[in-house]
């Protein structure tokens, strides 16, 4: 890549980056810093921490944090280290499956999750209990329904590394002695840690800000919620800026500490692996015992979702206190889909999407182009900042985007300008914002998918096209495009899915019906007297089978490279 | 070296018997028996897929054999696991733990086995020594370059005081020169320690340098075991002779014996051979095998005008200790040999073609069976 080009990249990238990601976070330090006359001023933030309220809430969410990542070390290591090492019935599918609960967003399993686990719901019914599952303990509610949700990641970012241990490592120990659990904790487990704490780290920060499962599950004592029910004060009250900062914060410190501890990705091998991959078919006890378990984490992950499923076709109260629903109904999908709200839901979700998809794979691309091909110094830099989104929450970032919005809609040029305020006050039309909201959040997947794509094809193959006489814009779009397109349909596929089912923004950003995305449709349906609850299943069963669709198609098109995606 | 020489009290000979190891419908090893004498430095060589690295993973517990027994001294250990065997593998990769630095790599294994803290840091130390991996070891497997890794990771072995130490084309990772010298360290390492050490390497140089015996495999079958100048100058078979250097492959016919020297009839005369590894008879087809390097150039001294030819020089390839001529027999359609020759003076000029006169010593010509 030409080397003026490569500047000419840079500094747009650099800059969209800047009014796209740092400005809505500058307003949320400014906001939660400076009082009405501009003064800087302390007294906000001490305020948070002087707040009882605000203190439980922030302890209530490093608590979930920390619950819904040691669950998911407890399922995702197991899972992963099983995989990587037997062959077993099922094995290439249930990989797939474990995926799945992944982009199923918590929160609408959540509606599902109180059928089965509420006092007359069906784990109940058929344990011949009734216990309060939920009401006794929302936080357990919380923390399990997050891990089922979250597992995968860990999941993917485990099962890599492990991937990338060469066997003779393992085989080295065992040869020396050292076998069983030793030779986990003492070779093994140092081996994937790289990967485990990347993989933990995006679970703690995403279960520390998750705003949609307590939600729903009504632990409203924790942070994210806090600041969500904060926003019918946005503007006057700066507390929940400064609760919102607190929450940047943390989840920046932990992912620095992070990247500063395991500052590479992962040990780099020696060499090439020499000797055969070290899989075993699985045989007696082992044949059907792995596959059981994998199918009871599948079965188990699903379940909320199963819920939803069954909730969706229940008529109203006929789901109570049974097993499964007594009666069976399509009602509540052509009820659903005759609802305004839905249909435009799903529309509207769909544009917003593809849009911020299209968003995605120009700037992604770029940003791999600039820094695997080109010789600018501070491409580090540029890729540093691209996977910056995910350490800062969902939720802080919607946040600095209202603030933005608040700020435009006051301009007066854009008060005096119909067109302006459609674009730039998101009462009126949040499209602009929810794009980009989207885009940033998803834009570390692609950008991570194009780079290993370009770093797998040789520098060599584009020299040769070159050398032929092709231009540089021939060369990308005849020889470089085509060879990482896998790589780039895959992370596009997954940025689509997680936008579709996007929750923080999507909730705080949306305030006219006519613009809401699904999940706000849901959120709001869900809120509703009366037959809501049947009315978000219904919507969430099919959002739930577009999504698994498209994972299951990203999945078999990246094969076992799903987890270079998610390393960070 | 007396001061860096470390006794280790195990010596044991490590026997194979008809061990066959199949993958799948795939014959790695085909019904191999071998025995490997204590404190003897025994080669593993062969084409890559011959089964060499599968027969060292058997005898360090690795694989299973799918049939057949492999005993260490009386102790059969073909169940055993490869953690009880105390058969200690340095790996092509050398598998040094990139979390762990140099000396921790090395401690590992007697960490496992429970040695008492001073005993460790006095081997550790000992061995550090004997591989004179000195001020490298405190540094990580990736700061170190592929030598050190490589004396890291033999190192790690030998603290053990391993039964057998078991080395997977140690080399194969180095630069040549590096090679070269790894391959005298590793031939004194070995000699200090007095093990009983099994290598596999597809250099035949390698073997040949530093093996007491050594074995060819080829499809999974041993093709001949012996001291290196056997396999040399005496090889079995066809692809012996090829494997272990250059060598010139003539067709003839054997005519008869003549002054206990078999003569052989071929394309370009008749050629008097001083060994073959099995019993002949006349009119046999068989090949000759002629090493470059026992090519003489010259009229023959009067007395003797044993294998002497008329020749022409027809192109030279100067390596300046050396020169390959590619000579060329006989009149008709004409028998091209390759003849080395040491401290050349004969540099053939382009398309200048030499006539000269070449002589073998039949003590240097084998002959073998079609």
């Amino acid at each position: 890549m030409k080397n003026t080009t490569a500047w000419i990249l840079w500094v747009v990238l650099t800059g969209l980056f800047s009014v796209t990601f740092l400005w809505p976070i500058g307003q949320i330090v400014k906001q939660g810093f400076f009082d009405a006359e501009g003064h800087l001023t302390l007294k906000y933030m001490i305020g948070v921490f002087e707040n009882p309220i605000y203190v439980e809430g922030l302890i209530n969410s490093v608590k979930i944090a920390i619950g819904t990542t040691i669950l998911v070390c407890l399922i995702g290591v197991p899972l992963a280290w099983l995989a990587n090492r037997y062959d077993f019935a099922g094995k290439s599918l249930f990989q797939a499956v474990l995926l799945v609960p992944m982009i199923l967003p918590p929160f609408v399993g959540a509606i599902g999750f109180t059928q089965m686990f509420g006092q007359y719901g069906a784990v109940n019914s058929l344990l011949g209990l009734s216990v309060d599952w939920i009401g006794s303990g929302q936080y357990l509610g919380v923390i399990v329904l997050q891990a089922l949700g979250l597992y995968p990641i860990l999941y993917l970012n485990v099962a890599a590394a492990l991937a990338n241990i060469d066997p003779a490592m393992e085989q080295a120990a065992e040869n020396l002695g050292c076998t069983g659990l030793t030779k986990f904790r003492r070779i093994t487990l140092p081996l994937i840690m790289p990967g485990l704490f990347a993989g933990g780290t995006i679970v703690f920060i995403w279960a520390f800000t998750e705003l949609g499962t307590p939600l729903i599950m009504q632990y409203n004592r924790c942070t994210p919620v806090q600041v969500f029910d904060a926003l019918k004060d946005i503007g006057k009250d700066p507390f929940p800026y400064a609760l919102v900062f607190v929450m940047l914060v943390a989840s920046v410190l932990l992912y620095a500490v992070g990247k500063l501890i395991f500052g590479r990705n992962s040990y780099a091998m020696q060499s090439k692996a020499a000797t055969a991959s070290s899989v075993v078919r699985a045989e007696g006890w082992r044949a059907w015992g792995i596959p059981l378990v994998f199918a009871a984490i599948c079965f188990v992950a699903l379940l909320p979702h199963l819920g939803v499923v069954l909730t969706s076709f229940s008529p109203a109260g006929s789901w109570y206190q049974t097993v499964i629903p007594t009666e069976l109904t399509f009602h509540h999908y052509s009820e659903a889909l005759g609802h305004d709200m839905t249909v435009s839901s799903i529309g509207n979700s769909l544009l917003f999407a593809s849009l911020s998809v299209f968003l995605n794979l120009l700037i992604g691309v770029s940003v791999a182009f600039v820094v695997v091909r080109s010789r600018v110094p501070l491409r580090g830099m540029l890729d540093a900042m691209a996977m910056l989104p995910l350490a800062v929450p969902g939720i802080v970032m919607a946040f600095g985007y209202l603030s933005i919005s608040t700020w435009a809609a006051n301009l007066p040029a854009v008060k005096e300008n119909e067109w302006l305020k459609s674009l730039f006050d998101v009462r009126t039309n949040p499209t602009l914002f929810l794009v980009v909201a989207y885009a940033v959040r998803r834009l570390p997947y692609m950008v991570r998918s194009a780079v290993a794509g370009l770093q797998q094809t040789s520098v060599t193959l584009e020299e040769a096209s070159a050398n032929l006489g092709a231009s540089g814009l021939t060369t990308v779009r005849r020889i470089t495009l085509p060879l990482i397109l896998a790589n780039l349909i895959a992370g596009a596929m997954l940025a689509f899915a997680f936008s579709m089912l996007e929750v923080s923004d999507s909730l705080m950003l949306a305030q006219r019906a006519d613009y809401f995305p699904i999940t706000k449709t849901i959120y709001e349906l869900f809120q509703m007297i009366g037959t809501g609850k049947y009315l978000a299943s219904a919507l969430g069963v099919w959002a739930m089978v577009f999504l698994a669709t498209t994972i299951l198609g990203a999945s078999l098109i990246l094969g076992r490279k799903m987890g270079a995606i998610f390393r960070v | 070296m007396g001061a860096l020489t470390i006794h280790f009290h195990p010596m044991i000979p490590v026997r194979l018997e008809h061990v066959t190891k199949k993958f799948g419908s795939q014959i790695a090893l085909d019904d191999v028996s071998l025995t490997i004498q204590a404190g003897e430095v025994f080669f593993l060589l062969g084409p890559s897929g011959c089964g060499k690295s599968t027969l060292l993973r058997l005898i360090a517990g690795l694989h299973q054999p799918t049939s057949g027994r492999i005993y260490f001294g009386d102790r059969d250990v073909t169940s055993i696991g490869t953690e009880h065997r105390n058969a200690v593998m340095c790996f092509q990769s050398y598998a040094l733990w990139p979390h762990m630095d140099a000396r921790q790599n090395i401690r590992f294994g007697l960490e496992i086995r429970k040695i008492d803290r001073t005993e460790a840091d006095r081997r550790v130390e000992q061995v550090i020594q004997l591989v004179q991996l000195g001020p490298f070891a405190h540094k990580k497997p990736n700061e170190m370059s592929g030598g050190q890794q490589q004396r890291v990771a033999l190192a790690r072995a030998l603290v053990v005081k391993p039964d057998c130490l078991l080395l997977d084309e140690p080399l194969s990772n180095l630069d040549a020169k590096l090679r070269l010298e790894m391959r005298t360290e590793i031939r004194r390492i070995c000699r200090a320690s007095g093990l009983t050490a099994i290598y596999v390497t597809h250099d035949q140089k390698e073997a040949l340098s530093i093996a007491d015996r050594m074995a060819v495999l080829n499809f999974g079958k041993i093709e001949q075991i012996g001291r290196p100048q056997e396999l040399y100058l005496k090889p079995r078979n066809r692809f012996v002779a090829h494997f272990m250097g250059e060598t010139n492959f003539i067709d003839g016919i054997v005519r008869g014996m003549k002054d206990s020297l078999i003569e052989v009839q071929t394309s370009v005369g008749n050629i008097l051979a001083g060994y073959c590894p099995e019993p002949i008879q006349s009119g046999d087809r068989v090949v000759v095998s002629v090493r470059p390097e026992t090519i003489r150039f010259g009229p023959a001294p009067s007395h003797s005008s044993l294998n002497a030819f008329a020749a022409s020089v027809h192109d030279t390839i100067y390596l300046g200790e050396m020169a390959q001529h590619v000579v060329s027999l006989g009149t008709g359609p004409s028998l091209e040999l390759k003849a080395f020759e040491l401290n050349p003076k004969r540099v053939a000029r382009d398309g200048a073609v030499e006539q000269t006169t070449i002589r073998i010593d039949p003590e240097d010509v084998v002959v073998l069976k079609n």
